[in-house]
């Protein structure tokens, strides 16, 4: 596989910020990708859904940069920041110098604290990591990503771990962190919900091919009791072969259930930590 | 007795094994207990910690003044070992007259350049090993087959080699001391989170940036678990080096002893290694305080 900065294909409009080819990965005789086509214009927030084992962190991890035995065409932009279920933070290094890991120059710092600020986290600079909070710590892993001012921004399950009411938060931080640095953004999840509450555009992945791609049209703002909310909730989870009714749990599907709109968009209105 | 007598009749399918399950009935409140907390615990646990301290001294008073009883009774032959009376007087003549001091000063010059030597030449060898499959491959092989070589015995290769000075004690300790440190480090950096290297990969660390910030630090605490090995291990091999061919240091002293039947002095010197062992032990401890501060409960 051969991942390329953007730069160097002539051939890709200029609004593009990941093209992906024919992306194939197999493990042993198993072929887990079938040859995935997917383009995401800059600023754009894509979500992508599919079941257990389907192979949504393979595609993200080839977009990432970090699998060496995929095959196909895959062209990202050269800053690409990742954020895991797990916040990976290193135990050793304090909560700063975690965030600015990797980082030169001597501004890195000051950007540091900006980004731990912007995650509501600036007073936890010098804390070790093992004395945070599971939403805590993601947020910092967050802040390590932003501050990296990535043109792509690859979430792998980032909330998975929280609790209802934290991933509330961290949705309206993502929404308003999106809105202020816009990257554009691949969003893994097997939350139908989240995914129609964050995105532009949900995905899903089914055998090995994306077998749905749906925009998210719903003006104003998202409401789990918005009509379109729930056929599009409906539309995704049919092709996940989930059948909402004869599940029982209904909307929401056992999850703390909040009208949740997403409300929060330029204003420097503070996620109350 | 058949085993259907012992366990009862088979039970059927949707039987309820009524008998099996304790009463839960209602009426039955549960008694509750207090778990302890800070408030309750504290008055306790203050008095614990209070008592600690002289607890541990009065257990080596009891002992000592066991031993002198026996001693003035008798019991124990000044030969064999001398009253901590005759010990504590001994020790005082000998720091007068200088001999203590030279006698440690020799010993402790060795020991800190053994460590000195092998202590590094441990870690250097780990980190390589840890970092590269070559250096694996050349170095891993071959300390875990003169790891267990016993170091004892290589000492008249040494003394075949270096002959009797300096150089032989110290390369001795040297020796000693490179395995545990090596062993231990090499393991903690071998178990570092594989997705720490995935994380490196994603925030572009380079080379360098991965050793000084994921595998020194991943390192660390195996290297002092090995440190503090290595500093009991010194000490052993050193007694031995200088019981064997010395004209200085604390062994040497021991053998001296030993020829006009002096067990005051051998119970000195001991003693020395004792508070030499304690000392080091402290100093490890320090350095794993400071170095350990992101551990949980440190
Ligand atoms: N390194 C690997 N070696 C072997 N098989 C792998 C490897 N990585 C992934 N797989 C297999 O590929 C399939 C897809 O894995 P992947 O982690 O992409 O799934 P996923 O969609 O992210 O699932 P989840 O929602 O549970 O995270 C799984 O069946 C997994 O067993
Ligand atoms: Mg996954």
């Amino acid at each position: 596989m051969t991942v390329t900065s953007v730069s160097a294909a002539a051939t890709i409009a200029t609004d593009q910020a990941v093209l992906v080819r024919g992306l194939r990965r197999s493990f042993g005789s198993r072929e887990v990708l079938r040859g995935i086509d997917l383009e995401i214009r800059r600023e754009e927030f894509v979500a992508l859904l599919g079941r257990s084992g389907s192979g949504k962190s393979t595609i993200l991890r080839a977009l990432a940069g970090l699998d060496k035995g995929a095959t196909g065409e895959v062209f990202v932009p050269r800053q690409r920041s990742v954020v895991y279920q797990d916040p990976r933070l290193l135990p050793w290094a304090r909560v700063l110098s975690n965030v600015v890991l990797g980082l030169e120059g001597e501004d890195a710092t000051s950007r540091g604290r900006l980004a731990l600020d912007e995650v509501g986290l600036r007073a936890h600079e010098d804390d070790w990591p093992k004395t945070l909070s599971g939403g805590e710590a993601q947020r910092v892993s967050i802040a390590r990503a932003l501050v990296r001012e990535p043109d792509l921004l690859l979430l792998d399950e980032p909330f998975g771990a929280l609790d209802a009411l934290t991933r509330i938060r961290m949705h309206k931080l993502v929404v308003r962190l999106h809105k202020r640095h816009h990257p554009a953004v691949l969003f893994v999840t097997h939350d139908v919900d989240e995914a129609i509450l964050l995105a532009d555009r949900v995905l899903v992945l089914t055998d090995g091919r994306l077998s749905l791609d749906l925009p998210v049209q719903i003006d104003g703002p998202r409401l789990r009791s918005d009509p379109a909310f729930a056929e599009l909730r409906a539309r995704l989870l049919a092709e996940l072969g989930v059948d909402e009714l004869s599940e029982g749990a209904g909307p929401g599907r056992g999850h703390l259930h909040f009208a949740n709109p997403i409300d929060v968009p330029d204003s420097e209105q503070e996620i109350v930590t | 007795m058949t085993l259907s007598e012992v366990l009862g009749p088979p039970v059927q399918r949707g039987q309820v094994i009524a008998d099996l399950a304790p009463d839960r009935s209602p009426s039955a409140a549960p008694r509750l207990i207090q778990l302890p907390t800070a408030e309750v615990d504290a008055p306790r646990r203050r008095l614990q910690s209070l008592r600690a301290g002289p607890q541990r001294l009065l257990g080596v008073a009891l002992l000592i003044t066991v031993w002198e009883i026996a001693s003035l009774a008798g019991w124990i032959r000044p030969q064999d070992l001398a009253a901590p009376t005759s010990v504590v007087s001994m020790g005082a003549h000998l720091l007068a007259n200088g001999t203590l001091e030279t006698a440690l000063w020799a010993s402790l010059q060795r020991v800190f350049w053994g460590l000195a030597v092998g202590v590094p030449l441990g870690a250097v060898l780990a980190v390589v090993a840890g970092l590269s499959r070559t250096g694996e491959n050349l170095i891993d092989g071959n300390v875990q087959m003169l790891r267990f070589v016993p170091i004892i015995g290589l000492s008249s290769l040494f003394v075949l080699w270096l002959g009797v000075g300096e150089t032989a004690k110290i390369s001795m300790v040297a020796m000693g001391v490179m395995f545990p440190i090596y062993i231990n480090t090499y393991a903690a950096i071998r178990s570092i989170d594989p997705r720490y290297e995935e994380l490196a990969d994603v925030v572009g660390l380079g080379r360098w940036g991965r050793v000084r910030r994921i595998v020194l630090p991943a390192a660390l605490p195996g290297f002092l678990v090995g440190l503090r090995m290595a500093m009991a291990v010194a000490w052993l091999l050193l007694v031995f080096a200088e019981q064997i061919n010395a004209s200085s240091g604390l062994g040497y002293l021991i053998v001296q002893a030993q020829t006009y039947f002096q067990s005051n002095v051998i119970v000195v010197c001991l003693a020395c290694y004792a508070i030499l062992g304690l000392l080091t032990d402290v100093l490890v401890r320090t350095l794993e305080r400071l170095f350990l501060r992101w551990q949980p409960g440190r």
